[in-house]
Order: C-alpha cells, then structure tokens, then sequence
C-alpha cells in the first residue's frame, strides 16, 4: 500500500492502472448510461425526469467521499509528515469542486420540473452550496500563495478546520431548515428506492468513481511533476 | 554557551546552507558574513528554533536547544531587520510598555542615558512613526539595553545607520563582551571590530 | 508571577495600541450604522416590516463590521516583528494566539455590543428581545473572535487575495448566525440554543490554539 503516500510508488502503480481505470470508467459510464437512460423505469410520480438521479446522487456522494479523502490526507501529512498528502490536496481540490458544481447544477435542473424553481432553501442545497464555496475557498488559498511550503500546510489546516466545521454547518442548516419549514420538504423526503433503479445508481456511482480516479491520477502525476521541476 | 553542529538548512528542497559549525562562549562575538540572499537570516532564525533545520543540532549551555527552549529565550535578546516599535505610539509609551512587557530591572537613570547618547532624548513625545528610519531602528536598539539579556543575536545591525551610530554600536558591542555577553550578528559589510568567529556563508 | 505580569501587559500594549488607532474601531462602528442605514432605505420605513427582519439585520451587518478587522488582527505585529518578540519573551504561538483572541474580544467586540442597543431602538426591536440579542451576541463575539484568528492567521503570507479571509469567517459563521437569530425568535428554546452555542464556542476555542498557533508559526518560519 505504500503507493498511496509515496510519489515515485505511486507514480509507478499508475502507470499501469491508469488504462485499466479508463477502460474500465468507459465502459462503466456507457452501461451505467444505458441502464440510466434505457433499461430503468420511469418513476410514477416524477416521470422520466427521475433519470436526472443518476448524475446528481453519484456526484453528491462523491463530493463528500472527496472531502473526507481529502481531510485524511491532510492528517497525514500534517501529523505523519506524508508530503504526499500535500500533493494529493492540491490536485484533487477543483475535481470535488466540479462533483459539487455537477451535483448543484442537476439538482436544480431536476427541481425546475419537480418544484417549479431552480432554487429552494432546503438543507441539503444549501448545505452542498456551502461545501462548493469552501471546496471553491480551497483552490483560491492554492491560488493566492506565493511560499509553496505555507500554502500546502495551510491549505491542509484549512481543511481540517473544515472538516470539524462542516458537520455543524450541516446541523445547523438542518435545524434553520425544519425551522422555517418549506412546502416541498416532502419531495426530497428520502424515498425507499427500488431494485430496478439501484442497479444503474450503483452502475453510475462506480463509474463516477472510475472517473474522478482516472483524472486525479493524472493531476496528481501532474503535480508530482511539477514540484520535481520547481514550477509550482 | 551556544555550540552548532554540523547545521544544514533546507527551504522548499532548496540547501540554503550546510554544516555550519559554530561555538559561542560568554565574551565572544561571532560573525556572519555574506550576501544578500546567502541565508544570513535563515541561520540566524535556525539558531533561535523559529526554523527547523534538516540536519544537525544546536546546544544551549550543553543541553539540546529543543529541551532547553524557554531557558534560552530567557537568555536572549534577537532584533531582526525589521522594526518592532510600535509606529503610533509615542518613543515614551513605547519604552514604558518594553520595560513592563520584558519585566526590566533597569532604572529610567540608564534608560535616559541610553536616549542621550542615541540623541533621540529629544523627540521623547513624537510618534515613531515620524522619525526617520535610522531613529527608529537606533530606538530599536534600546530595547538591547533594556531587555539586559546575556546573548544578543542581530540581523544587520549596522546598516543604515550613520557614523557616529556605527562606532557608538561598536562601543556597546566591546562593553557587552566586557560584561561576559555574547553577540552574534550578521553583516555583510566589514565592521571593523575583534570577532573571535567568522561564518562565511 | 513573572508570567501572570507579562500576560497583564500584554493587555496594556494592546490597550495602548488600540487606544491610539480608536478611529479604526470608531470607524467599524460607523460602517455598522450607515449598513443600517442603507438597508432601512433600501426595504423602505415600514415599521412592521423593520421589526420583523430586524434582527437579522442586526446580526448580518455585525458579521460583515467585524469582519472588516480581521487584517488587523495579526498583519500588523506579524510585519514589524512583534510577534516574533512575543515569542521570543515566553508565549508558545498557541498562547499568542489565545491572548490575541481575548484581546479583538475585549477592543474590537465590545464597541459592537455598546452599539447594540441604539440599533435596537433604529430598528424598532422591543425591549424585551434586548436582553437575547445581547446573550448571543457575546457567545457569537467570542465565536467570531476565535474564527477571525484562525483566517487571519492563515492569510498572514497571503499576499494576493486579502478578502479571502473574509469569506473563510463568514462561511463557518454559518452556525453562529443560524443559532444566534434563532435564539431571539424563539424564546422558548433561549436554553438549548445558547447550550448549543456554547458547545460551538468550546470547539472552536480549541481548535483556535493549534489552527492559529501553526500557521503563525508557518508565516514566521518563511518570512
């Protein structure tokens, strides 16, 4: 395992996973596509707008998954002094920042049919809206540092700092929500969902995954580079 | 008192420095020499543990400068490049919160003695930040006199300064020694006085 | 003992200083009350109006007043080496920024918490909501002070994007501004949402050593 802390391991391992992982993020994203668009049903109530799922779940997940990535290798790198980490940080930051962007925009392109707006103050929105800024926040700090060395170790204790503030932000947006009770709360009710659209949900997610994998090899290759040769 | 072994000083994988050796006993001034940019003042900060170095170890009175930190900025007095008077309060207020703030034993006879001979004695109730730099890096000194700590670690304490200021700092760098001080400084001109250790960096 | 008298003068210089620069701190007050202004001209005069947003009017512009400080909090001592001397005469950087924390509170907050009152009557909220507003806003002053060391401490070296401090506080204020005006609205809760605030304050108190302490130990390695 000493590829996922070691840059020249890593940069070895990826060499040879990273056709598989495209192939394979291919492949997957054309099933997942069928399934999605084809071979599931139509939900009774939303009709076929209910296919706009299959981007927005996967993206949101995955924009946790990535933050939470992100904030173990900050600890790693903080506390066990994995430079990697800092690496990791820098090349993965804008990919969340697009798999929130992905999740926000089809999240209101599936409510403008459902709840007749682009936009609801609902908890979840405006949850994933803030973690978008502070993914955003994240790659200006990578921005607007001259001194690489305090970048990367701020940027690190920035998201750690998040990663503590987060569940409360998450909390208290729920409880401002429930609060002040929208009419369409019930519409994003968590719904029991059938076998026939797990399937390409699951298909979907994997396939997210594939791609969000496939290209942070390359950023993360990327920056290994570029810190080799004092670019950045 | 302070023995460097071997020091290497690495920033962002670049070596600024390596094995610089160095041992201060009371009485002794040391050197640094080199031009700008050579890592005068990473040595310096290196030598007070604000920058971590990549290989070799400092000593304070034979213990490990890490284990012994406290003890030692105790003992010290470091003065850097920049100015740390405040810019608007007045040179007044200014000396009145170092004594309190460094808890100094020296009494206001030496202090105005000090101001006389910096010839700052007159613009007692002027803001710092209306004076000209070499005043207010000449007030900076003063916080040497009152701080009275055993070991003074300067970053270019002789430039910018005039004539007379550059042989008065000689005189008080000779009286220091006298007294079983020690000084390290940096300079990158010739200050034209004994050092017992010159680091060309 | 030795320590303790530091500590004690540790507040006297910031007293001094911030006695000499009382226009800044006069002026961030000011900044709070034209916003007030501003926002009663842009809603128009409508008494009820007022007094229903009222308080969130109050809470919002207090964020965005103290938040227009926040360079002030390390950049000054950091530029012209007082917090090296700091340290150097016996404060860990953790500690550093413990006592800078206390102080924003002590000169910067507590100006606002005067003010609150007159903006109360300008916005027409009752007297018995004084004493709510009043609750939060020390909880939530303390809050902001701890977050406002944290981002400023980060920015320390940042040389390009100073207003990116201020958008790091007021994301994670968040919570504090939720809670706050919700403790006003309902009065009912007052308890559970100050316990609530509390528990926030206890968070951030500490995180704020070690967040604040490693960067300003960071900005002043490679100075």
């Amino acid at each position: 395992m000493k590829f996922l802390v070691n840059p020249n391991k890593f940069n070895e391992i990826a060499d040879y996973i990273f056709k598989p992982i495209l192939i394979l993020s291919i492949v997957l994203f054309a099933l997942g596509l069928l399934f999605a668009l084809y071979l599931s049903p139509n939900d009774y109530q939303q009709g076929s707008t209910v296919r706009i799922m299959y981007v927005h779940v996967p993206s949101a997940w995955l924009s946790l998954l990535t933050y939470a990535v992100m904030s173990l290798y900050s600890i790693a790198a903080l506390a066990f002094r994995i430079p990697f980490g800092y690496i990791f940080n820098t090349a993965v930051a804008p990919i969340g920042a697009v798999f929130t962007l992905i999740c926000i925009i089809s999240g209101s392109l599936w409510g403008k049919p459902m709840w007749g707006t682009w936009w609801v103050w609902d908890a979840r929105l405006t949850s994933v809206a803030i973690l978008f800024i502070i993914y955003l926040i994240i790659i200006f700090m990578n921005l607007s540092f001259e001194n690489r060395v305090v970048r990367e170790k701020v940027v690190a204790i920035f998201i750690l700092v998040g990663s503590v503030n987060l569940p409360i932000i998450k909390f208290s947006v729920d409880w401002w929500n429930t609060l002040h009770q929208p009419a369409t709360i019930s519409k994003l009710s968590k719904p029991s969902i059938d076998p026939t659209m797990l399937t390409p949900l699951i298909i979907m997610t994997l396939a997210f995954m594939m791609i969000g994998l496939a290209i942070s090899i390359l950023r993360i290759k990327t920056e290994i580079i570029s810190r080799k040769s004092n670019i950045s | 008192m302070i023995i460097v072994k071997d020091l290497s000083v690495e920033r962002q994988d670049k070596k600024i420095f390596e094995n610089i050796n160095l041992s201060l006993v009371p009485g002794n001034i040391a050197i640094l020499k080199g031009k700008n940019g050579s890592g005068k003042t990473t040595l310096l900060k290196a030598l007070l543990n604000i920058i971590e170095p990549s290989v070799g170890s400092i000593y304070w009175k034979g213990k490990l400068l890490k284990k012994n930190l406290y003890d030692f900025y105790n003992h010290v007095t470091f003065i850097a490049d920049t100015t740390s008077s405040l810019k608007k309060l007045t040179i007044k207020d200014n000396i009145n919160i170092w004594k309190r703030f460094f808890m100094s034993n020296i009494n206001n006879t030496q202090i105005e003695t000090a101001l006389k001979t910096l010839k700052l004695d007159n613009y007692l109730d002027k803001k710092v930040g209306t004076l000209s730099f070499g005043e207010i890096k000449k007030l900076e000194f003063l916080r040497l006199i009152i701080e009275n700590k055993k070991v003074w670690i300067l970053d270019e304490p002789l430039s910018n300064l005039d004539d007379d200021t550059i042989e008065l700092m000689k005189q008080t760098f000779e009286d220091h020694c006298a007294k079983e001080g020690s000084i390290i400084f940096s300079s990158h001109q010739n200050p034209g006085i004994y050092v017992s250790e010159e680091i060309h960096l | 003992m030795k320590f303790l008298n530091k500590i004690i003068y540790f507040f006297y210089r910031e007293y001094k200083l911030n006695l000499s620069g009382i226009q800044d701190i006069l002026t961030n007050i000011i900044f709070f009350f034209v916003s007030i202004f501003i926002f009663i001209f842009s809603i128009g005069p409508d008494k009820e109006t007022i007094s229903l947003i009222g308080v969130g009017i109050v809470w919002t512009l207090l964020l965005l007043s103290s938040t227009l400080s926040l360079r002030k909090f390390y950049q000054e001592d950091f530029e012209n080496g007082n917090l090296l001397v700091m340290h150097l005469n016996g404060f860990s950087y953790g500690f550093i920024a413990i006592l800078k924390t206390l102080s924003n509170m002590i000169f910067v907050q507590i100006p606002f918490l005067l003010s609150i009152p007159i903006a109360c009557i300008l916005l027409n909220i009752s007297n018995e909501k004084l004493i709510y507003v009043f609750t939060s806003f020390t909880l939530g002053s303390l809050i902001l002070s701890c977050l406002g060391s944290i981002s400023s401490s980060m920015n320390l070296m940042n040389q390009r994007n100073y207003l990116l401090g201020s958008v790091i506080v007021m994301i994670f204020s968040v919570p504090i501004i939720i809670f706050s005006v919700g403790i006003i609205n309902l009065e009912e809760s007052f308890n559970s949402l100050v316990n609530i605030l509390f528990g926030i304050l206890l968070i951030v108190f500490a995180i704020n050593p070690w967040a604040s302490g490693l960067c300003l130990k960071l900005s002043l390695e490679n100075n």
